[in-house]
């Protein structure tokens, strides 16, 4: 290498490795947005627990609340009463939709007679929808507006706070 | 009174640390003996207050001395002694000090021990280490203090973080990994010295070799205790999850071991002075990389602390670490540049080539791949996740192909190498492997990751009993001595050879273990009822019963315990638990672990409805893990083996040094050793 050349390296290492320690600094690491939000909802077509089958198209022309959840969960003991609540004072203006995440068809069922069934579809998930939505683990929920596309996700239980802005979110007012 | 102490001591150090920088540096320009023993002593008082220091802080913290506010973050007045003690180094403040105290240790180990031996080095070893340590103790004495004040004084602490007050494991792990982080400030400060003096031969890697090894046993036994810890803890069945944070402890880990490796080739050989050189720099910038991720709130990781003022502080000594390492590098690359072209011949040296080759792809890819999302945020502000499918996918190959290389390196001649030689030191082992995974195929084992993993390392170990049992023959012909006694005169006497063939073997059992745990665990989840069954590969758990108590030794914490029968190959009851501590929102689990030899049953209570005597249960059925942790065993076993002072090498040492003081003593030549 000539005598003069080979210095060059240290700006070419130093700078980039600089800009990258300082960018991040000061950066909440924590808070993780999604990347379905403002996006379509993606297509699928999973059975129910009680027999039908429910596919993305039953839920567009009219506003959506889909809750990742599972029998094993507990905090999704917790944000039962709040579902609930909303679809049995909503349930005319919001579909309300279950997703049975990684659990068998028989122990959601039980969990269901135990914690009360609200009467919305609950759809038994293979993996594909959790994977297509990017969902961590359950409880999650995503508020789909008339048009089909994702407005608001909740991870972990739904508040009553983070259930009325996810619904003023998709144009409902839960109020 | 304790907290004036403590925050005394650090001024003070700080002061003594820039002082000894001073001194170094005057000793070695003027060749001043004299300002080199000053800048000696003040090193070792500044460790001595560095201890003061943290005696005084643990004392605060087993005082439950709120008015520091470290004690009331970190502490409460139920914290069990054994848990108030080690949150020294718990969080933030309190780990800096505890790195200063080790830090400081090294230095003054390192320093007093050579202080009359390689007298052109040593001052400029001594100016490094002071400068890093002034560095630690100057973030002490501004943006993380750890004796800061808190008035009003509450009067009760937040008590430690839930997750490390949960295992002794806590006590174990993160000083061990300190201790290797801290230890490898050594060979560092000796690559400076180097370069600056411009003394790059065989010397400094003399010193240096055994310097790295001793922090990087200290790294290897905290890195498994950490996966251990993780295991036992954190209640998701794993051990290693490619978070940032264990990934920072892994760079410097796998960058000082391509180091112990080309530093072979560099003293016996001449061959690999840059990239050796190098490595030393990327080594230490890699610690202080782990110390910033964990520390600058920069990632979230179980590991990380609350985000502080001190990342700006670690970005700058990060960049005059790589700066001046690398600065110094390219001054002295003319005089480092090989003078032997490397080989082409299948050799040793080919295979220490591809080991590095190898060693630094993998640096390489951990950091791209626990960068890249630092990257993306910093270049478009979304945030990415880069999991654990990419490092595997990209690492086991490379893994792979090191532990291919463990068998044949060390069994091929230097220079080069002959076909009969092969047939002779490797057809046998082949042969063995061969038949042994057909064995595994047999028992049941499945896949390319687990087959080819199993062969690579049954050849390993093949080559390296044969190389055993070879040299051990041979000795006890021509002695006369009984085969074991030979085969451990053998060992003891090249103790570095000998000792690495056992790190190696180490690493094959870990490889085995990790390759079929990572690819043959099973699970299920199931909520019972007290009385109700689940199974999971020919185990049969019922759940007997709910109990929600306190624990006996702080009442604060609420436990829930589900214990659950278990019957199949082995049987039993176990007990999972989660527990509620009052400092954290989410309750912590207590995995209920049972370790067989060939598989843990291993059941993390997911939710526990103690009214209805029902139990939300995980279940993980986890091949060979325990073989994981007795294979880390054996790899610190090794090194340690290896790194043991010999007696005869230590007493010609010692006449060395007394014969010529002043004179740069050359550290005698080690046993045949690869």
């Amino acid at each position: 290498m000539r005598s003069g050349v080979r210095w060059l390296l240290l700006p070419v290492l130093l700078l980039p490795v600089g800009w990258l320690l300082f960018a991040n600094i000061g950066v909440d690491p924590r808070t993780i947005p999604s990347r379905v939000v403002g996006k379509a909802l993606p297509t699928f077509s999973l059975p129910t627990l009680d027999g039908t089958t429910l596919t993305d198209a039953d839920l567009v022309g009219r506003p959506a609340v889909i809750n990742f959840w599972a029998s094993w969960c507990g905090p999704c003991v917790d944000e039962h009463p709040v579902l609930l609540d909303a679809a049995q004072r909503l349930g005319g203006e919001v579909q309300l939709v279950g997703v049975v995440y990684q659990d068998s068809p028989e122990r959601a069922a039980a969990w269901l007679r135990r914690y009360g069934d609200g009467g919305w579809p609950d759809a038994v998930d293979d993996g594909s929808l959790a994977i297509d939505f990017g969902v961590t683990g359950p409880p999650e929920t995503y508020f789909v507006d008339a048009d089909g596309i994702i407005r608001d996700r909740v991870v972990g239980p739904v508040s009553t706070r983070a259930m009325a802005e996810g619904l003023a979110a998709i144009g409902v007012d839960a109020s | 009174m304790l907290p004036t102490i403590g925050h005394a001591a650090i001024v003070v150090a700080l002061a003594l640390s820039l002082y000894a920088t001073l001194a170094f540096g005057l000793g070695a320009r003027r060749r001043d003996r004299s300002a080199v023993a000053s800048g000696r002593h003040a090193m070792l008082a500044a460790f001595a207050l560095a201890a003061a220091a943290s005696v005084a802080m643990m004392a605060s913290l087993l005082g439950h001395d709120f008015s520091i506010a470290y004690v009331a973050r970190n502490n409460a007045t139920t914290t069990p002694p054994f848990y108030s003690v080690i949150s020294l180094w718990a969080a933030l403040e309190g780990s800096i000090l505890f790195w200063a105290l080790l830090l400081t240790g090294w230095s003054g180990l390192v320093l007093h021990r050579y202080r009359n031996r390689h007298a052109e080095l040593m001052p400029w070893v001594g100016v490094t280490l002071a400068l890093v340590s002034a560095f630690f103790f100057a973030v002490m004495a501004w943006p993380g203090n750890p004796f800061e004040r808190l008035t009003p004084v509450p009067a009760e602490g937040n008590g430690p973080n839930a997750l490390l007050q949960n295992h002794p494991f806590m006590g174990l792990h993160p000083p061990l990994l300190y201790l290797g982080y801290t230890g490898l400030a050594v060979p560092f400060a000796f690559g400076v010295a180097a370069l600056v003096t411009g003394r790059t031969q065989a010397e400094w890697l003399a010193i240096v070799r055994r310097w790295t090894v001793i922090p990087w046993i200290f790294l290897t036994a905290g890195i498994v205790a950490g996966a251990w810890w993780s295991y036992e803890v954190l209640g998701w069945g794993g051990y290693w999850a490619w978070d940032p944070v264990e990934n920072a402890a892994l760079m410097p880990w796998l960058a000082a071991t391509a180091f112990i490796h080309s530093s072979m080739v560099a003293e016996r050989r001449g061959g690999l002075r840059v990239f050796t050189m190098a490595l030393v720099v990327f080594t230490f910038v890699l610690t202080l990389v782990g110390t910033f991720l964990t520390r600058s709130g920069v990632v979230a990781s179980v590991h990380a602390f609350t985000a502080s003022s001190i990342g700006p502080w670690f970005a700058v000594a990060i960049l005059l670490a790589l700066g001046g390492g690398l600065g110094l590098l390219l001054w002295r690359l003319p005089a480092l540049a090989d003078r032997r072209p490397p080989p082409l011949a299948v050799s040793r040296e080919s295979a220490f080539l591809l080991n590095n080759v190898l060693f630094l792809g993998l640096t390489v890819v951990v950091l791209f791949g626990t960068m890249l999302p630092m990257v993306v945020e910093a270049a478009t502000g979304e945030r990415i996740s880069v999991g654990a499918p990419y490092f595997n996918a990209i690492n086991a190959p490379l893994f792979a192909a090191l532990i291919f290389l463990m068998a044949i390196g060390p069994a091929l001649p230097w220079g080069g190498t002959s076909w009969s030689t092969i047939r002779e030191r490797f057809a046998g082992p082949a042969l063995l492997a061969v038949a042994l995974t057909l064995a595994g195929v047999l028992l049941g084992m499945r896949g390319i990751a687990q087959l080819g993993t199993l062969f690579l390392a049954v050849f390993v170990v093949g080559v390296l009993g044969d190389e055993v049992v070879r040299g051990a023959r041979s000795r006890a012909r021509t002695r006369g001595e009984p085969p074991p006694v030979a085969a451990w005169r053998l060992a003891t006497r090249n103790r570095r050879r000998y000792g690495g063939y056992l790190v190696h073997a180490g690493i094959c059992l870990m490889a085995i273990s990790v390759a079929v745990s990572a690819t043959g665990a099973r699970q299920a989840a199931a909520t019972l009822d007290v009385g109700e069954s689940m199974t999971i590969g020919g185990y049969t758990l019922t759940l007997r019963e709910v109990v929600v108590e306190p624990l006996p030794d702080d009442a604060r914490v609420i436990e829930t315990r589900a214990v659950v029968d278990y019957g199949g190959a082995q049987s039993g009851s176990l007990a999972t638990a989660q527990r509620d501590y009052p400092s954290s929102t989410t309750p912590i689990a207590t995995p209920g672990v049972r370790t067989f030899a060939t598989e843990d049953l291993y059941v993390t209570l997911l939710q526990a409805d103690a009214n209805g005597g029902a139990a939300s249960l995980q279940v993980f059925l986890n091949p060979l893990v325990a073989w994981i942790w007795v294979g880390g065993f054996v790899v610190v076993a090794g090194a340690v083996f290896a790194a043991w002072p010999e007696r005869r090498r230590l007493a010609m040492a010692e006449v060395a040094a007394a014969g010529r003081r002043d004179a740069p003593a050359s550290v005698p030549a080690e046993g045949a050793s690869p």
